[in-house]
């Protein structure tokens, strides 16, 4: 099974999982596990860099191997997993720059040379990452009451109250105006969502060093009946992170914002501002005014 | 299952735990954008959202499928692409049968015709 009793025959691949300027702890790296299917964790120098590598079979990480392995749920999630250990075995000492998961690499020359090419773009990176965690907060819409939501028309009385007359009209005409006032109070609910959601999103900035967005995860897949408005993660410095968490908790609490729920999961190892194949310099819009 | 954690731990708190199991919001994380940056190779994987929600599926229909004993999901087209040419394999198979039946079936009725 490990890489290394496969037998001559075996090919290995280098896969990466972080850059750091310190090796991590020896110990540590070496009771942590990477890929169950490959080697060791171990610390390849690069330049002035540490890059955190394991070695794994090629039959079951070359291309057409790993996009088959990865399209199968039950593997995607072992190796983002594994891929989550390694990244968290080289952090600890000093900051970490996170790689993509399954960075790999053809032997310990291409990744050290990939590494050494990036130097400046990786040291930029080191610097503003250097003792700060990244916070993931999630905004809902508030859960509409249940007979308030979905657009199905009974012609039962809605409790919603507005709009919809007196009903000595005809039947249809009253039908149709309790709609549509339905739907403009539904639009209403949610612009008023909308922009308690960026309220929320202005408030955590202050405390933040940098923001960024997510695409916000479908109904399908968040299991709520209400959209998700925001999916943002904060870079947030350790020295303000107090405060942040402060601001963040009163979020969480509710009632600060009633038309929105917020949640929030951290301290992440930065991933969303660890981009190594872009120039953190050259994105301007990401990282919050001080 | 649609209760991602949300709870995370205070400033004096342990850093770095894996935001408690949150799937979706750790392949948003070490996915980039849908595709494995692969250092030598770059490989283009389904949408992450899709990857995601074919996970949740996943995990759920394992865990339900496990209580009553069932194994179908090592079966099922939509979970894994082994099964869907296994799936194909199989449909196959059955074609020819039929096919072998109905041609059996006319050598026999021109027979009882002559």
């Amino acid at each position: 099974m490990s890489a290394s009793t496969a037998g001559p025959a075996a090919i290995d691949l280098v896969c990466a999982f972080a850059v750091t300027r310190t090796p991590p702890d020896p110990a540590g790296l070496a009771a942590a596990r990477g890929h169950e299917e490959g080697g060791p964790l171990r610390v390849l120098r690069a330049g002035g860099l540490c890059l955190i590598v394991q070695d794994v079979p090629a039959a079951l990480f070359d291309e057409s191997a790993l996009a088959e392995r990865l399209n199968r749920p039950a593997d995607l999630e072992r190796c983002a997993r594994a891929h989550h250990r390694g990244v968290e075995a080289a952090a600890g000492r000093g900051p970490v720059v996170p790689l993509p998961m399954a960075t790999l690499y053809r032997g310990d020359l291409t990744a050290a040379r990939a590494v050494t090419a990036r130097q400046p773009v990786l040291n930029t990176l080191l610097d503003r990452l250097r003792d700060r965690t990244e916070w993931a907060v999630k905004v809902h819409a508030a859960e509409a009451a249940p007979e308030a939501s979905g657009d199905r028309g009974t012609g039962a009385a809605t409790g919603s109250g507005s709009g919809s007359g007196s009903g000595s009209g005809s039947g249809g005409r009253v039908y149709l105006s309790r709609v549509s006032a339905r739907r403009r109070e539904q639009r209403g609910a949610h612009g008023k969502a909308l922009a308690e959601a960026e309220a929320v999103d202005a408030a955590l900035r202050r405390h933040a060093v940098a923001a960024t967005r997510h695409r916000p995860q479908s109904e399908r897949l968040t299991g709520r009946r209400a959209p998700q408005l925001l999916n943002a993660a904060y870079l947030v410095a350790d020295a303000r992170r107090a405060e942040f968490t402060a601001a963040l908790a009163r979020f969480t609490a509710g009632g600060a914002y009633p038309a929105v729920r917020v949640d929030a999961s951290g301290p992440w190892i930065p991933y969303s501002f660890a981009r190594w194949d872009e120039d953190p310099r050259a994105d301007p819009d990401q990282e919050v005014p001080s | 299952m649609t209760d991602l954690d949300h709870r995370y731990p205070g400033p004096e708190a342990e850093p770095y735990g894996p935001p408690s199991g949150s799937l979706a919001d750790l392949l948003e994380r070490v996915l980039d954008k849908g595709i494995v940056i692969a250092g030598d190779i770059k490989i283009d994987l389904l949408d992450i959202e899709l990857l995601t929600i074919r996970l949740r599926l996943f995990i759920a229909s394992v865990d339900t499928a496990k209580k009553a004993g069932i194994d179908w999901w090592e079966t099922d087209p939509a979970l894994s692409s082994r099964a869907a040419r296994d799936a194909l394999a199989e449909e196959n198979a059955r074609l020819r049968e039929r096919l072998d039946a109905l041609e059996g079936a006319a050598d026999q009725t021109a027979g009882a015709v002559r």
